[in-house]
């Protein structure tokens, strides 16, 4: 469909006039514009993703929100290289409100980061609305130098004329556009990737200087005049209320405003945080205890999960299904089963949740500061909370100081807790969790007990693959809405299992649903981090069974997975799997979504029974990678990540109050145990797949199995702590 | 009231003496480049200098400094020209950057005491800070780069 930009478009922000008779909207709809609505600035509108001014300066619209993945300066850079902008006239305009034209389809049209989603869903969009826009500013340079547009070129912020003849972008936008049509996104021509000027190349980050000189803000960094800051005691357990408050202590504090009771817990609202933190210490809260997760015990939670895994009669819903698995191992040749386990896991994001609310005097509206990874959820935490319309929430979506899925939920309990501790004192209020309110009211990665069985021919081949995760739906915790529009099948919980890229022609994967025992949440990697710790555990030892190479006994299942191929043997010559000898390497080939990675792992173990990962080598093939050096970030990050799950993080939750505290017994990996990591990524031409988590999947399996080379102990129970690792030894 | 140097200036603060250190340089002096993380000394986000050492200034009351010189990220250098901030931008260390400035004022210290650091040693100086995003190997080149001056 082609338009003709005659009459003015509206938007929910109105309508700005311009000069010469031009009218043009403003912006994507309510985004914060940086062009002011005079006669000098006539921004020029193709489509909701960008506008140009007549100064040259290109806005455009970065529908994500950045929490490290670096999403801010990649998605931009896509539609810059299509329009052909000079990089440096470029504005990022963060999308600061819940405009379902920007959503993420692969979320259903949500405003939702997450899932490596970034890059893979909005390169189509984004390169087509920068194309559609360079069509208009070709269309306008061709009228005014009476040139037909094919004999037009551009270079970045201009367009080229045959007889050297140079416009600038801005000009071009001062000039008009009257008689100009829009051309289809669907069909207007994309660069041919040779073409690229920015997908591909390394081009700085937008953030990285105020990430290193201190000036980037965060939401715990929000000031306003006359903020007030709130620190909360939360229930101890999930679900409880307070049912008696004495306050009498906390009020006599001097610089004490108000306390206020919110559905979870008591707020302390102070004139600093120092006076908050100390005065909540003196609050007395009688809790109900009546709550059902009073009954949460991690430990027991582990021996249910175990033997609904081990029950071939649980009820299960099938996950992924080809030929008949079930047929194909009561037919083989040989036959065998293992299971595996994993705990709770924190994200252990470094900044604690915090937000910023400022609700208006009448309480129908509300300004509010917050680092997450939706505005549509945190939109609809506003308006659920305040009982307002949409329209009259007023975001700003806040660099995050980490996300790792910590901050997707439906309705975040964090902004709920700003918002009704600013709506009780009519002042803005910074709320800010500890670092033990974190941790203990934290959202983790399930608990899961997994059983495979599979089928082996006489000549050492697999024949037939049948695996079953019991483990809750996250989503139907996280998100209720969600899970209405996709159950039974929760990916966030099973993500990984259905082992696709191999060719196994009889599999399937089911997911036993147990009952929820702890507080859940997507986390890097998702189900992935422990169904393919799982698989990948059990592909070694299968091939074990079957007397084969890890390598040779994977290769069999690449025949029609060239991309995947490549990346087994590209791993294994980095590492130098075939002359290892006495080196203990450990394999695995997992991924995330349609992103492969192939990983090997060296490790040593101590005395105590403490792992070091001393190397680790990764092949990764995401499609086309639109920052070389950003991706490289992302997979190092993400392969960190899965080595510290793999051997230290561990949640624990007793009577429903999650036993850890903060990072002294929440262990994440530190700079010193951090191996050399060598990394390579496949050239292709296929559309882009995702960074954020492909690191992170093969990697619990690559150390275990390394372990087995170093030792010839199995570890099945993630994390591999030292007790483990001891009592593995010793068995 | 507590005086103290701030990033080579005077300062006077009238916080209780027993305020942590990290809040008072956040929300009273507004300096908000140095983070809170743990108050556990667990992770090094708040880490600044005092007395050219790097501290958690979260362990510190402000009473602690009275009249130290405290410096913080924003003190390191005026427009991000410290050479560690330089390669810091060079190398595209940080992620997420949360705990960028107490990783930049830790290896500050480190190249102070240690002008030419081993990797073994800046692993091991620098394993007070932790990062979530995993950018270690990263903060090591970067490191060993303003070491050698490059």
């Amino acid at each position: 469909m082609t338009r003709t930009l005659k009459s003015p478009q509206f938007s929910r922000r109105g309508v700005l006039k311009g000069a010469a008779g031009l009218t043009f909207v403003l912006g994507a709809g309510g985004i914060s514009a940086v062009h002011a609505a005079t006669d000098a600035t006539v921004p020029l509108n193709v489509n909701h993703w960008l506008s140009i001014g007549s100064d040259g300066v290109i806005s455009v619209v970065f529908p994500s929100t950045e929490m490290g993945q670096s999403s801010y300066s990649t998605l931009p850079q896509i539609l810059a290289d299509e329009l052909d902008a000079a990089w440096e006239d470029v504005v990022i305009q963060q999308l600061n409100e819940d405009d379902r034209r920007f959503g993420n389809k692969i979320f259903g049209g949500v405003l939702y980061t997450a899932g490596s989603t970034g890059v893979q869903f909005y390169f189509e969009p984004m390169r087509r609305a920068g194309a559609q826009a360079r069509d208009v500013l070709l269309q306008i340079a061709a009228r005014h130098l009476g040139v037909h547009k094919s004999r037009l070129q551009t270079e970045p912020s201009m367009v080229v004329a045959p007889d050297g003849t140079r416009i600038s972008y801005g000009e071009l936008v001062a000039l008009g556009i009257g008689g100009v049509t829009v051309p289809d996104a669907e069909t207007v021509p994309l660069k041919d990737r040779s073409e690229f000027r920015y997908i591909g190349k390394d081009v700085p980050r937008r953030d990285v200087f105020d990430k290193s000189t201190g000036r980037a803000r965060f939401a715990i960094d929000v000031d306003l005049p006359n903020l007030a800051y709130g620190a909360v005691l939360r229930a101890p357990v999930e679900d409880e209320r307070p049912l008696k408050i004495n306050d009498a202590e906390v009020r006599a504090v001097e610089g004490v405003i108000d306390v206020v009771p919110l559905p979870d817990g008591v707020a302390v609202i102070a004139e600093s945080l120092w006076t908050a933190l100390g005065a909540r210490d003196l609050l007395e809260v009688e809790w109900s205890k009546t709550s059902p997760a009073r009954k949460f015990n991690s430990a027991e939670t582990l021996v249910a999960y175990q033997a609904a895994a081990e029950d071939k009669d649980a009820e299960a819903t099938v996950w992924t299904e080809k030929g008949d698995a079930l047929e194909a191992i009561s037919k083989a040749d040989k036959t065998y089963s293992q299971l595996y386990i994993s705990d709770y896991a924190y994200h252990g994001q470094i900044e604690p949740m915090a937000a910023v609310a400022n609700v208006d005097a009448d309480g129908q509206g509300a300004e509010v500061w917050a680092g997450t990874q939706t505005q549509s959820w945190t939109t609809h935490t506003v308006a659920e909370t305040l009982g307002i319309p949409a329209e009259n929430v007023r975001l700003n979506m806040m660099t995050m100081g980490g996300g790792f899925g910590r901050r997707t939920a439906l309705i975040q309990n964090y902004v709920r807790d700003a918002l009704l501790s600013s709506k009780a004192v009519g002042r803005p209020v910074k709320v800010i969790w500890t670092r033990e309110d974190d941790v203990k009211n934290g959202t983790f990665r399930p608990l899961a007990a997994q059983k495979i069985e599979a089928g082996l021919t006489a000549d050492g081949r697999l024949d037939g693959w049948y695996h079953r995760v019991a483990t809750p739906t996250v989503i139907g915790y996280f998100n209720p809405r969600r899970w209405d529009a996709v159950r039974p099948k929760d990916v966030i919980s099973m993500r990984g299992a259905e082992s696709k890229f191999y060719g196994i022609k009889d599999f399937r994967a089911d997911h036993i649903i147990t009952e929820r025992q702890a507080r859940l949440a997507p986390y890097r990697g998702i189900g992935a981090t422990y169904t393919s710790f799982a698989a990948e555990a059990f592909m070694d030892e299968l091939a074990e069974q079957a007397g084969r190479d890890p390598l040779d006994f994977r290769l069999d299942l690449v025949e029609d997975n060239p991309r995947g191929r490549h990346l087994l043997e590209k791993v294994a010559e980095m590492s130098g799997w075939r002359q290892r000898g006495e080196r203990a390497l450990g394999l695995s080939f997992a991924g995330y979504s349609s992103s492969q990675a192939a990983g090997v792992a060296e490790v040593e173990v101590d005395e105590a029974g403490e792992i070091r990962v001393v190397h680790f080598w990764a092949a990764v093939d995401a499609g086309l990678i639109v920052s070389p050096d950003n991706s490289h970030n992302q997979i190092e990050g993400g392969i960190i990540f899965g080595i510290s799950s793999s051997l230290s993080e561990r949640i624990e939750i007793e009577n429903g109050e999650v036993m850890q505290n903060n990072y002294y017994d929440y262990l994440i990996t530190r700079a010193n145990q951090v191996p050399p990591i060598e990394i390579y990524m496949a050239d292709v031409d296929a559309p882009p797949t995702g960074v954020g988590e492909v690191g992170t999947p093969m990697v619990s399996a690559a150390i275990s199995n390394a372990f087995y080379a170093l030792k010839g102990r199995r570890l099945r129970h993630l994390p591999f702590t030292p007790d483990r690792v001891m009592a593995a030894l010793g068995s | 009231m507590t005086k103290f140097v701030l990033n080579g200036q005077p300062v006077k603060a009238d916080n209780s003496p027993d305020e942590m250190l990290l809040l008072v340089i956040r929300d009273t002096m507004n300096l908000k480049g140095t983070k809170y993380g743990c108050g556990a000394a667990m992770c090094g986000a708040c880490t600044v200098h005092v007395n050219g050492g790097a501290v958690f200034s979260c362990q510190m009351r402000l009473s602690d400094v009275e009249g130290a010189e405290v410096t913080t990220i924003e003190g390191l250098s005026e427009d991000g020209t410290h050479p560690l901030q330089k390669v810091w931008i060079e190398e595209q260390v940080p992620q997420c950057g949360y705990c960028q400035s107490g990783q930049i004022m830790r290896a500050a210290a480190l190249l102070s005491e240690t002008p030419n650091p081993s990797r073994e040693d800046i692993a091991a100086y620098m394993s007070p800070n932790l990062c979530r995003c995993g950018t270690y190997n990263r903060i090591f080149k970067a490191i060993e780069r303003a070491a050698e001056g490059t």
